[in-house]
C-alpha cells in the first residue's frame, strides 16, 4: 500500500487523474508479456519531462522503487514492478517531436508506438530499420530500453545502430542529454549506448533521436523447406559466404509451422524446417539478383522445396504468420517460455541439434523458430503450468538451453533482455569483473536502487 | 434565489423547459438551469447548431445528452443563434459544473428583444413554476 | 481449483491462452482512446486469470473494465492465441451480476425494460406519420435507436421503401432484447413473445430492419426461434437494398464504416458497398475497413455507461475520415451514426449519415 503522504505528493505532481491505485490498474501493471508478475503499490501517467523529474526526485528522497513502463511488450519481466513501488506508464507521451527527412533525423517520445513512426516515415519513403515483431503495439523507449531487435536484424542491425541521442532523467531528477542529432559524434564518453539497453535501470528516457534510412522500394521473398535441421542450419551460416545480405532471413521449426497452419489459411508444408528470405533493393532486378545467389545456397543444403513468392499478399501473409509465431504457440499448452539464446551464425545449425536433444531430454515439447540470418534463435518451451512435474522440466531445459548457447560462444539474451527471466544466469556469461562493474555504473546513476530494481542481476552482492 | 436545494438566480428570465435566459447587450445568452441539470446528470453531448441558424419560438433547434436522457432544446424567442459555447463540444461537462456561467450554450439575436418579458421571470413566479414542476417530476411524470 | 464462476467453466481454456503478447493493444478501441492498459482486452484476460487463480474476486473493483467493452471483437480478430474476448466478457458480466456487482447503467437497463418496452423509458414511439397494416408482406422493425433517437434516419428508410413501392407496415415495437444478455441479465421474455406475435399477426414473410444488432437477435438469439421456426427471414435493409437498381448518382466523395454488428459479428461487408457503389462512382475505404474496421465505440452498452470514452472512441474513428478526404460518411446502423455524429467536431465538414438517408436524399433531389 503506497503512503497517504506519497499519494497526495504524486498526486501534486501528476493530477489527480493520472494517479491510480485501483485493482484493475494494479492487475494490469503486474505483468508484460513475460511470464512473470509482480503487483506495485500504483502507477502514474506522466505527460512531460519535467512530471517524469518531479517523480524522480520524490522517489529518491522516500527510496520509493519506480518501473517505467511503455506497451508493457516486453518478454523478460523488464517491465514488472519487481519490487513494488510506482509503476510510471510513458504511453501518454507519444508524439513525434521532429521530422527532419534532410538530416535523416526523427526525434521521439517515449511512448510512441512503433508503427505510428512507420506510419509518418512511409509518406517520405523512409523506415526505421529494426523491424520489431510486436512493432504494431510496442513503444520507442521500450525499443531502446532492450536495444530491439527484429527481422531486419541480419542486414540493418538493430536498434543501437540508430540511436543518435537521448534526453534522460536520472534517478534523482536530474535530467540530461547524451549524443545529438549528428549522424557521426565522438564527443564525450557514448553515454548514449550506455542507456539503450539498460532495461530502465539507468535512468527514464523521455526524448529520442533516431536515425532513420530510405527505404527499398522493392523485395523479393522466398521460401525453401528442409527435412533436416542441420541442413537448415548450414544453409543460414553458407548465405554469409554468398556475397550477399538478405534483409530477413527467418527459421521456423516442425511445431511453429504446424502451430501457423492450425491458425491461419497459409498451409505450409510441415516440415523439419522452414527459411523464409527476403532480399530488397530498388529494382526487381536487383532484388531478384541477390535472391538467387540465397537460393543457390537453399540448394546446395538438400532442400525439400525452395518457391519464390508469387505476389506481395503472399510476402506480407508469410510474414504476419512469422510475427505472431509465439504468440499462436501459445494456444498449445497452457504456459510458455520464450527463449532469445544467440550464437555465431556458424554455430546456428548446432544450436539447432542442441535445443532438439534438450527437448528429448527433458521430454518436454521446444517449439524453435528465429532470426536465423543473425543467429538469433527464439526456442519456446511448452509446458503445462499446471503440472509441477512438466515446471521442473522446464526450468531444467531452460537453464541446459542457456549453457549450451555460452558453449557455443553465445548469449543469453539478443535482444529480448535480462530482465527477470535471465538474471540467475548472467554469471554463466560474464566474468565476475564485468559484473562488479556493471553494478559500479549502477551505483553512479541510482545509488539508491530505485530505477527498475530486482532486473539484470545488479541486485546481487 | 435557492428553492429547494435548486439555484435560480432572480435575475434570469426562464423557459418553461428549463433554459434560462439573459441579456448582454442586444443578444441574449441561454443554458440550463440547476433543475434539469441535476435532473439530467453528466452531460455528454450538445449539439451546436452554426451561426445564423434561424430560430422559432417554441420550436426544438437543437438537442442536450445525458447517459440516460435526451433532452431538445427549445427556442425561447424568434431570432438567430449568434453564437455558441465552442467549449462545450469537448467539454460537455461544463454545464455540470457551472451551469449559469462557464456553461453557457447559446448566444441569440432576437428579432424581438421585448418577447423575453414573456418568459418566467421573477421571485414569485419562478418559485411557483419550480414548485409545480418539482413535484410533476417527483411523481415520476 | 474447483470452477466459482461460469464464465471459468465455459472459457477456462481459452482465458489460459491469452500469452499476454498485448497486440489486443493495436485495435482496442477502449485502450486506443484511454491508453488504460487495464481496459485493454489483455488486461481484461489477466484480471479473470488472477480471478481463476483465486489471487482476486469478482467484485465492484471490476466494473469499470468488465462492463467497458464494446463487444467488437477487433481483439479476437487479430488475437494470434485465438482467445474471444468479447464472449468471455459477456459471460463474465453475468457472473458480477449474479454476485450484485453491475455498472448503474445496465442494472437501469434491465429495470427499465421490466416496465417499458424500449430501452429510454419513452412512452410514446415516432409513429413517422402512417397508420399499422393489418398485413403486409414486410414488416420495417426500426429498433428503439431508429424509434426514438434517429427518427430522420427511419423515416427516411421508410421514404425509400415507399418510392420502391415495397409492401410493408411497421408494427407496435417491443425493444429485440437483445442487449440484455450482453451485459449479464436474462432475456425479456415478455417483450420478445410481444414482437414475435405481432411479427406474426402481419403475416409477413420477412422482417427487414435498419438495425444490424436487432437483425442479430431475431437471427440468432434462441428466443426468436418461434418465429424463425414459422419461416420468417429476418435481414438487414442493406441486405434488401443490394439488388436494387436505383438509377441514382452522385459525385461527391463517400466513404463506408463497417459497424461492427454487421460486419465483423454478421460478414456483411460487400453488400452495402453493392449499392453504394452504384451510385456513388467516388468511393473510398477508410484506412481500416472490413473486418478491420474501427469500432465507433457505441456499442456493448459503452454509449450508456461510460458515454465520455465512447465519443473519444469515435473521434477516433472520424480522424480516418478526414484521413480519407471524404465528403459523406454511410454507415448501416443507427447507432453508429448516433456516436459518431455526437463526436464530429464543427470544423469537420464531412456528414455522417445511414445509406438509406443518403439515398432517400438523393431520390427527393432527383425529384
Amino acid at each position: 500500500m503506497i503512503d497517504e503522504r506519497i499519494k497526495a505528493d504524486l498526486i501534486r505532481i501528476v493530477g489527480n487523474q493520472n494517479y491510480t491505485d485501483n485493482l484493475i490498474d494494479m492487475v494490469s501493471y503486474s505483468y508484460d508479456a513475460s511470464e512473470h508478475r509482480a503487483r506495485p503499490s500504483c502507477a502514474v501517467w506522466v505527460e512531460t519531462t519535467a512530471q517524469v523529474s518531479e517523480v524522480m526526485k520524490l522517489a529518491n528522497r522516500e527510496k520509493i522503487p519506480v518501473t517505467p513502463r511503455g506497451a508493457g511488450t516486453g518478454l523478460s519481466g523488464l517491465s514488472v514492478p519487481a519490487h513494488a513501488g510506482v509503476v510510471m506508464d510513458l504511453t501518454r507521451m507519444n508524439r513525434i517531436l521532429e521530422l527532419r527527412i534532410e538530416d535523416r533525423l526523427a526525434v521521439v517520445q517515449p511512448g510512441l508506438v512503433y508503427a505510428d513512426l512507420e506510419k509518418a516515415l512511409a509518406p517520405h519513403g523512409f523506415f526505421f530499420p529494426p523491424d520489431p515483431s510486436s512493432g504494431k503495439v510496442c513503444t520507442m523507449g521500450g525499443t531502446v530500453g532492450t536495444n530491439a531487435g527484429g527481422v531486419k536484424g541480419a542486414k540493418y542491425g538493430t536498434t543501437r545502430d540508430y540511436v543518435l541521442g537521448l534526453e534522460v532523467v536520472l534517478a534523482d531528477g536530474r535530467i540530461m542529454r547524451t549524443g545529438g542529432k549528428t549522424i557521426k559524434n565522438v564527443s564525450g564518453y557514448d553515454l548514449t549506448r550506455l542507456f539503450v539497453a539498460s532495461e530502465g535501470t539507468l535512468g527514464i528516457v523521455t526524448e529520442i533521436a533516431l536515425k532513420i534510412n530510405p527505404k527499398p522500394t522493392m523485395t523479393t521473398t522466398a521460401m525453401a523447406t528442409f527435412n533436416d535441421l542441420e541442413d537448415a542450419g548450414r544453409a543460414v551460416a553458407e548465405v554469409m559466404r554468398s556475397g550477399i545480405l538478405p534483409s530477413v532471413l527467418e527459421i521456423l521449426g516442425r511445431e511453429t509451422i504446424v502451430a501457423i497452419n492450425q491458425n491461419t489459411d497459409l498451409n505450409l508444408p510441415e516440415v523439419e524446417a522452414l527459411l523464409l528470405a527476403e532480399t530488397d533493393g530498388y529494382t526487381k532486378g536487383e532484388t531478384d539478383f541477390q535472391m538467387g545467389k540465397v537460393v543457390d545456397v537453399f540448394r546446395r543444403n538438400n532442400p525439400g522445396m525452395v518457391k519464390l513468392a508469387a505476389s506481395q499478399e503472399e510476402a506480407a501473409g508469410l510474414w504476419k504468420a512469422r510475427k505472431s509465431a509465439y504468440a499462436v504457440l501459445a494456444r498449445i499448452k497452457s504456459h510458455f517460455v520464450l527463449e532469445d539464446v544467440t550464437v555465431p551464425i556458424g554455430r546456428v545449425p548446432a544450436l539447432l541439434k542442441g535445443i532438439q536433444a534438450i527437448a528429448r531430454k527433458h521430454s518436454i515439447q521446444i517449439a524453435t523458430f528465429g532470426h536465423a540470418g543473425d543467429g538469433n534463435l527464439h526456442p519456446q518451451i511448452l509446458y503445462d503450468g499446471y503440472d509441477p512435474a512438466q515446471v521442473r522440466s522446464m526450468e531444467a531445459a531452460s537453464d541446459e538451453l542457456f549453457r549450451l548457447s555460452i558453449e557455443l560462444e553465445g548469449t543469453l539474451t539478443g535482444e529480448h533482455g535480462i530482465g527477470l527471466s535471465k538474471a540467475p544466469f548472467m554469471t554463466l556469461e560474464h566474468d565476475a569483473v564485468s559484473l562488479e562493474m556493471m553494478r559500479a555504473v549502477k551505483r553512479v546513476f541510482d545509488p539508491n536502487n530505485i530505477l527498475n530494481p530486482g532486473k539484470m542481476a545488479l541486485d546481487a552482492a | 434565489m435557492e428553492f429547494q436545494s435548486y439555484n435560480m438566480p432572480d435575475e434570469l428570465y426562464y423557459e418553461p423547459n428549463h433554459y434560462w435566459v439573459r441579456q448582454e447587450g442586444d443578444l441574449l445568452v441561454m443554458g440550463m438551469d440547476d433543475f434539469a441539470r441535476k435532473l439530467a446528470g453528466q452531460i455528454v453531448f450538445v449539439q451546436l447548431p452554426e451561426e445564423g441558424k434561424a430560430i422559432k419560438l417554441g420550436k426544438k433547434f437543437a438537442s442536450v445528452e445525458s447517459g440516460k436522457w435526451l433532452g431538445k432544446v427549445y427556442a425561447p424567442v424568434n431570432g438567430e443563434i449568434a453564437g455558441v459555447n465552442e467549449e462545450l463540444e469537448t467539454n460537455p461537462g461544463l454545464i455540470n459544473q457551472d451551469c449559469y456561467g462557464a456553461g453557457w450554450m447559446y448566444k441569440i439575436k432576437p428579432d424581438d428583444l421585448g418577447e423575453v418579458q414573456n418568459l418566467l421571470h421573477g421571485t414569485e413566479a419562478v418559485q411557483k413554476w419550480l414548485a409545480a414542476e418539482i413535484e410533476k417530476f417527483a411523481k415520476g411524470a | 481449483m474447483e470452477a466459482k464462476y461460469d464464465f471459468e467453466r465455459k472459457y477456462r481454456e481459452q482465458i489460459l491462452r491469452c500469452s499476454r503478447c498485448g497486440f489486443c493493444q493495436a485495435v482496442c478501441p477502449v485502450y486506443g482512446a484511454t491508453l488504460r492498459p487495464g481496459l485493454n482486452a489483455r488486461g481484461k484476460m489477466l484480471l479473470l486469470k488472477e480471478v481463476m487463480d483465486g489471487r482476486i474476486d469478482l467484485s465492484n473493483e471490476l466494473i469499470e473494465t468488465l462492463f467497458q467493452c464494446t463487444t467488437c471483437a477487433s481483439c479476437t480478430h487479430n488475437c494470434p492465441s485465438g482467445v474471444e474476448v468479447s464472449e468471455i466478457i459477456k459471460v463474465a458480466r453475468k457472473d458480477m451480476v449474479d454476485i450484485g456487482s453491475c455498472h448503474p447503467a445496465f442494472t437501469g437497463m434491465h429495470d427499465v425494460l421490466l416496465h417499458h418496452d424500449n430501452i429510454y423509458a419513452e412512452d410514446e414511439a415516432e409513429d413517422f406519420g402512417r397508420g399499422k397494416k393489418a398485413t403486409a408482406r414486410y414488416v420495417f422493425f426500426a429498433g428503439c435507436v431508429g424509434l426514438y433517437r434517429e427518427t430522420e434516419a427511419t423515416e427516411a428508410a421508410l421514404g425509400v421503401l415507399d418510392k420502391l413501392g415495397v409492401d410493408f407496415t411497421l408494427i407496435e415495437e417491443a425493444c429485440c432484447a437483445g442487449v440484455l444478455e450482453d451485459v449479464g441479465f436474462p432475456m425479456n421474455d415478455k417483450l420478445v413473445e410481444t414482437n414475435i406475435e405481432r411479427i406474426l399477426a402481419t403475416g409477413a414473410e420477412a422482417v427487414i430492419t435498419g438495425c444490424p444488432y436487432c437483425a442479430r437477435t431475431l437471427n440468432n438469439k434462441m428466443q426468436y426461434a418461434p418465429l424463425r421456426a414459422k419461416g420468417v427471414i429476418i435481414m438487414h435493409i442493406a441486405q434488401f437494398l443490394k439488388d436494387y437498381d436505383l438509377g441514382l448518382h452522385t459525385d461527391k466523395k463517400v466513404t463506408y464504416h463497417d459497424p461492427c454488428d454487421l460486419g465483423r459479428h454478421c460478414g456483411i461487408y460487400e453488400e452495402p458497398r453493392q449499392t453504394i457503389r452504384k451510385l456513388a462512382p467516388n468511393f473510398v475505404e477508410l484506412p481500416h475497413h472490413h473486418a478491420d474496421a474501427l469500432c465507433c465505440g457505441a456499442g456493448g452498452g459503452v454509449r450508456g455507461a461510460y458515454a465520455k470514452n465512447s465519443i473519444d472512441m469515435a473521434r477516433r474513428r472520424l480522424k480516418e475520415v478526414e484521413e480519407a478526404g471524404a465528403e459523406v460518411v454511410l454507415t448501416e446502423c443507427n447507432s453508429c451514426v448516433h456516436n459518431l455524429g455526437n463526436a464530429k467536431l464543427r470544423k469537420q465538414k464531412f456528414t455522417i449519415c445511414t445509406t438509406t438517408q443518403f439515398i432517400h436524399d438523393l431520390m427527393e433531389e432527383a425529384e
